[in-house]
């Protein structure tokens, strides 16, 4: 069943020196599984994330030919409509916890403000469920986590109090733009597990953007290769060793490995015919 | 002799009337013209050793020694013609409104030594980058090119150690890949000595001889490349570390 359906999706700036097209014509549908979308920076998957809830502000246009979400079209959505689906339908974790946290409240404040204002709980009910969040997120001390304040967080804690936030209204769709790339291998893997337990558990669909290719790979059912706002490759995270594009084996192959060669690193050529 | 040794060197931060011990007891050597790498989770206390050697940290005890030598307090010129650090940030460690051609002339300036015209022509050439660079802003650069002027800011003394704390941890797979190409040329060309800090267990492996394992604030275990391509570590924690970096390595 298709969630999520996008079809020849556009994002434009306009800028002094004319437009800049951010994403290209990107297409691709989304049941409930976990989908990749990886890229160096610039390539577009952030935007591509964001234009999803048409979270792009002037200058930035977005231009589609479809873009529904379980039959409703995004395109057509009014602000009020987008309001509902924001959060409560399709939820976005953002990749670093210390800017997308506020810094001059409570955690356990900004957990509950959503519970209190959208379904309007109770404080009782809300903190309830709030505590119940952290602890689906591994949080050991959530009684401790509420009381605190974002920058007495480290890395990891911070990125699992955001996805316990987005995790509360229980979406049906979760996008998460670059979710550990501010956080260490052990932490990395912790948070993933903690994602990859609920997407199976809730049923939930997942875009999972990120520029680490090996990491997607592991993570992910299919994967969406980005290069300048174009999909230049989509193929089943399986058969990622047999990718047939020049631009994803460079960044397969761009990685060092622990016991292998020390030689040059192979450098992407980006002056090949693909990346005009 | 070796040309770096650290001796039972301990680092504590007093905040709040709370101390912080971010060092305890680490020792270690490191040979001329060898690359070092310290591994570990953020809070390890990796990056406060490099501070601690730049004197930007408080040390509360044991010795660092350069060339059988402890280091003056305050370290002084003669240290910053020998030793240079290049920082985990290339958006933070170049002043916004200096333009490259500033940032380059400044270690000269501050040193007294003339001809920076075509020092810092050199210098760019030397880490990649067009001369025409020179005198462009950071905002017009990409971050894999301000890494590279960080790096050409850092060899404009001619330095015989480059510190690194996690050069390439905010540039993307592919700009790494590259950066970390320039680094080992650079070494190979200059005979240069790196202490490299980073989380990541492969780049340390690409970059480094001897890899120092450190948790908490303390050593957890010294081990060689082989011992490290051969999983032979000993503790639970660098095993740790060890299986959480090679998940992510594809087989084939």
């Amino acid at each position: 069943m298709t969630l999520l359906s996008v079809k020849n999706l556009r994002v434009t700036f306009d800028t002094e020196t004319g437009p800049v097209q951010a994403v290209r014509g990107v297409s691709f549908d989304l049941g409930r599984e976990r989908l990749g979308i990886v890229g160096e920076s610039g390539s577009g998957k952030t935007m591509t994330g964001r234009a999803v809830l048409r979270l792009i502000r002037a200058p930035g246009r977005i231009e589609a030919d479809a873009m529904t979400f379980e039959g409703q079209d995004l395109m057509a959505a009014s602000e009020p409509d987008l309001r509902a689906l924001r959060g409560r339908r399709i939820a976005m974790v953002m990749q670093d916890p210390k800017f997308s946290l506020n810094p001059v409240m409570k955690v356990g404040a900004q957990l509950m403000e959503g519970l209190r204002q959208r379904d309007h709980a109770t404080r009782a009910e809300a903190r309830a469920k709030a505590i119940a969040a952290l602890e689906a997120v591994q949080i050991r001390d959530p009684e401790r986590v509420m009381e605190a304040y974002p920058h007495e967080l480290s890395g990891g804690m911070g990125q699992r109090v955001m996805i316990a936030m987005m995790l509360i209204p229980d979406p049906d769709l979760l996008i998460a733009d670059e979710p550990t790339s501010a956080l260490d291998v052990t932490v990395q893997a912790e948070v993933l597990n903690i994602l990859d337990d609920l997407v199976k558990t809730r049923g939930m669909g997942l875009i999972f953007i990120s520029h680490d290719l090996r990491l997607v790979a592991r993570f992910c059912d299919r994967v969406l290769v980005m290069y300048k706002g174009k999909i230049v490759e989509e193929l089943a995270a399986k058969d990622l060793l047999q990718a047939k594009h020049p631009y994803t084996q460079g960044l397969l192959n761009c990685l060092p490995r622990i016991g292998g060669s020390r030689g040059a690193l192979p450098a992407l050529d980006r002056n090949a015919d693909w990346a005009r | 002799m070796a040309l770096i040794e650290i001796e039972n060197l301990s680092v504590t931060f007093t905040t709040a009337g709370r101390k912080v011990r971010a060092v305890q007891d680490v020792s270690f050597k490191v040979e001329a013209q060898q690359s070092f790498g310290l591994v570990g989770e953020s809070g390890s206390g990796k990056s406060t050793i490099l501070r601690a050697i730049c004197g930007m940290a408080p040390i509360t005890g044991g010795q660092i020694r350069i060339d059988g030598k402890p280091l003056p307090t305050p370290r002084g010129r003669a240290f910053a013609a020998q030793v240079q650090m290049v920082f985990q940030d290339p958006y933070a460690s170049l002043h916004p409104r200096h333009t490259v051609d500033r940032v380059l002339s400044e270690p000269l300036a501050i040193h007294g030594q003339g001809g920076s015209d075509a020092k810092i022509e050199q210098a760019l050439i030397d880490v990649g980058l067009p001369p025409a660079f020179r005198f462009r802003y950071p905002h017009q650069l990409s971050g894999g090119q301000r890494q590279r002027v960080a790096i050409a800011r850092a060899l404009m003394l001619q330095p015989q150690i480059l510190l690194l704390d996690e050069p390439t941890s905010a540039l993307d797979a592919s700009v790494q890949a590259e950066t970390l190409n320039l680094l080992s040329r650079l070494r190979a060309e200059r005979g240069l000595t790196f202490v490299m800090v980073s989380h990541d267990l492969a780049v340390i492996d690409h970059m480094c001889d001897r890899v120092l394992v450190m948790q908490n604030g303390q050593a957890v275990e010294e081990l060689s490349r082989e011992a490290l391509a051969s999983a032979a570590m000993t503790t639970p924690y660098a095993r740790a570390l060890f299986a959480a970096s090679a998940d992510r390595m594809l087989e084939g």
